[in-house]
């Protein structure tokens, strides 16, 4: 059983005995003590999407899912090919299957994903909590601010645009936290 | 044969304050008066109801309140009817029986959940989506909103002609004021002040007592009191007191009903308004107004508050844009205020002509009432 405030891009839930799963997830404070999650939920039986909100404390039937650890391996269009890393199957997922995670999506990425199966299935990929991208292009230190604190827009390689410390120059490494939505979480050591 | 009347049932839990049924109250006189349903409106706590409609018998389990049944809603549940659409206002849990009951039904009712006034954009993305299942019964989240694609403000018909009607007619007026007690010296700036306790009340008192122009404060009785006793340097301050400090004079009033509420509104040249539905009135008043808003965890009500803001002073230029964000900002977070109505007074004639025009802008927008109606009439 999971709550509403509970699920994430990769969650499948079963609704009227169907398998759904959850493509993206947005959780926000609606009003006193009141919270929803709005989700995008595909059926995985028929490929169907809808949008549906559930109120924070709302019960949910999640079904149990396989997971393996697995590389992207490569991307064609809006096909994303990853690796199982221990019997090198190769699974196919499109963009919006992992449209959460996709800003952190790049080629050539090496980090360990959690891949998510539903009766052998690839359905969805999670990143982990932490990962290393490079600073593509931002501008140059406008205050010399060196506390972290002012932040500045900055790109990523595959266009994604996040806001990085005052600090932060082109070609550097960051960490970045991929929990709801992503944010910059420092310099990479 | 009469035409049978849809059936609508409104669940209501007090949680605090009188915003919760002050809206749904609200919500169903203008259900039964304009569209002419049925509507059972369902109340845990109907002393707080009693606040708003003094005629309430606050022992009756079953009454008619201006043609809505009004019901108390009882710890332990009575097996009733389910209606054809049901409304569990601000995310309240209905009776597990009752959705049983619905579940029941030969024709499957309409469920939503009508939930907080939010200006921010994630608003319309929710607005009429889906939301769990109860057996066959579907529930939807209907939010109200200040722009297209929500469900719209809390309007009955006619309100904004009978505004301007009545703030026309300064016989009628004076009228309305003296049976509140009220005889505001001439030139006197009429200010009402409806507000959660605020630290910031006594730097804004400061300010209007020092001004060269007089101010008359009405306060109706509530949680600000207490910051309006300290100032003063009095106690017990009831409904009926006056009190002179400089060019201020402070008045408390008695907590008064919705209809007198919004006329009191309507006489004031600035209203002071805090929640969901004194902040919805003062809008339909016109007249400049100041928010303070409902306190949340993690100071998430300060998103909602310049969410807000950023839709209200478009259209005013950046002077009398920073004016009124300024003061707003300082209430909200209990600052002083005194500097931040000095430069808002600077600005007022421009203030006063925008909040006319914000009024009339959401006025072009469905009404909440309606909107609902419409969305059962899509539904069925």
């Amino acid at each position: 059983m999971k709550t509403g405030k509970e699920l994430k891009p990769g969650t499948v839930i079963r609704l009227e005995n169907d398998p759904w799963l959850v493509q993206k997830a947005e959780f926000t404070k609606s009003g006193r003590n009141s919270a929803i999650m709005k989700t995008k939920l595909k059926n995985l039986l028929t490929g169907y999407k809808t949008e549906i909100v559930y109120s924070a404390d709302d019960k949910l039937d999640d079904v149990i899912l396989d997971r393996k650890e697995a590389t992207l391996s490569f991307i064609s269009g809006d096909t994303y090919t990853f690796m199982d890393t221990t019997d090198y199957t190769m699974y196919e997922l499109n963009a919006e299957d992992i449209e959460a995670v996709l800003p952190f999506v790049e080629e050539g990425m090496t980090d360990v994903c959690e891949a998510i199966f539903f009766e052998e299935r690839l359905v969805s990929v999670e990143l982990p909590t932490t990962i290393v991208r490079q600073v593509d292009y931002t501008e140059g230190s406008a205050r010399g601010d060196t506390s972290g604190k002012v932040m500045k827009p900055a790109k990523l390689k595959n266009g994604t645009e996040l806001s990085v410390a005052d600090f932060i120059e082109i070609g550097d490494m960051i960490e970045i936290d991929t929990r709801e939505g992503g944010s910059y979480k420092g310099r990479a050591k | 044969m009469p035409e049978m009347k849809t059936r609508w049932d409104i669940f209501c839990t007090v949680v605090d304050n009188f915003g919760d049924i002050g809206v749904t109250w609200r919500l169903a006189r203008q259900l039964v008066a304009e569209h002419g349903l049925a509507v059972r409106l369902w109340v845990d706590d109907l002393r707080a109801f009693e606040r708003l409609c003094p005629e309430i018998d606050i022992h009756a389990p079953r009454q008619l309140q201006q043609d809505v049944e009004v019901r108390q809603w009882p710890a332990e549940w009575q097996p009733t009817e389910a209606a054809d659409v049901v409304i569990a206002a601000f995310a309240c849990q209905l009776p597990s029986a009752y959705m049983e009951a619905m579940a029941e039904r030969e024709k499957t009712p309409l469920w939503m959940n009508l939930d907080y006034l939010s200006a921010e954009d994630w608003v319309i993305g929710c607005h009429g989506l889906p939301s769990v299942k109860y057996k066959n019964v579907q529930k939807f989240f209907f939010f109200p909103g200040f722009k297209k694609g929500t469900g719209g403000l809390l309007r009955e018909r006619g309100l904004l002609e009978l505004r301007r009607q009545f703030q026309q007619n300064p016989q009628a007026q004076r009228k309305f004021l003296q049976g509140l007690g009220v005889d505001p010296a001439p030139g006197a700036q009429l200010i009402s002040l409806f507000a959660y306790e605020n630290t910031g009340l006594a730097s804004w008192l400061d300010a209007m007592a020092g001004d060269s122009t007089a101010a008359h404060l009405l306060v109706p009785e509530g949680r600000i009191l207490g910051d309006v006793e300290r100032w003063l340097g009095v106690q017990g301050l009831a409904a009926g007191a006056v009190h002179v400090r400089d060019a201020l004079t402070v008045q408390v009033l008695p907590f008064v009903r919705q209809d007198q509420y919004d006329r009191l509104l309507w006489c004031c040249d600035f209203n002071a308004v805090r929640g969901e539905d004194s902040f919805v009135r003062a809008q339909w008043a016109g007249r400049p107004f100041l928010w303070q808003i409902y306190r949340q965890e993690e100071d998430i009500h300060l998103d909602k508050l310049e969410a807000f803001l950023e839709l209200y002073v478009k259209g005013l230029s950046a002077p009398a844009r920073e004016a009124i964000s300024g003061l707003w900002r300082a209430w909200n977070a209990g600052e002083k205020m005194a500097d931040h109505w000095q430069f808002t007074r600077k600005h007022w004639p421009e203030l006063e002509k925008h909040a006319e025009a914000w009024c009339l802008e959401q006025a072009l927008q469905a009404d909440l009432a309606t909107a609902l109606v419409q969305f059962y009439g899509n539904w069925i």
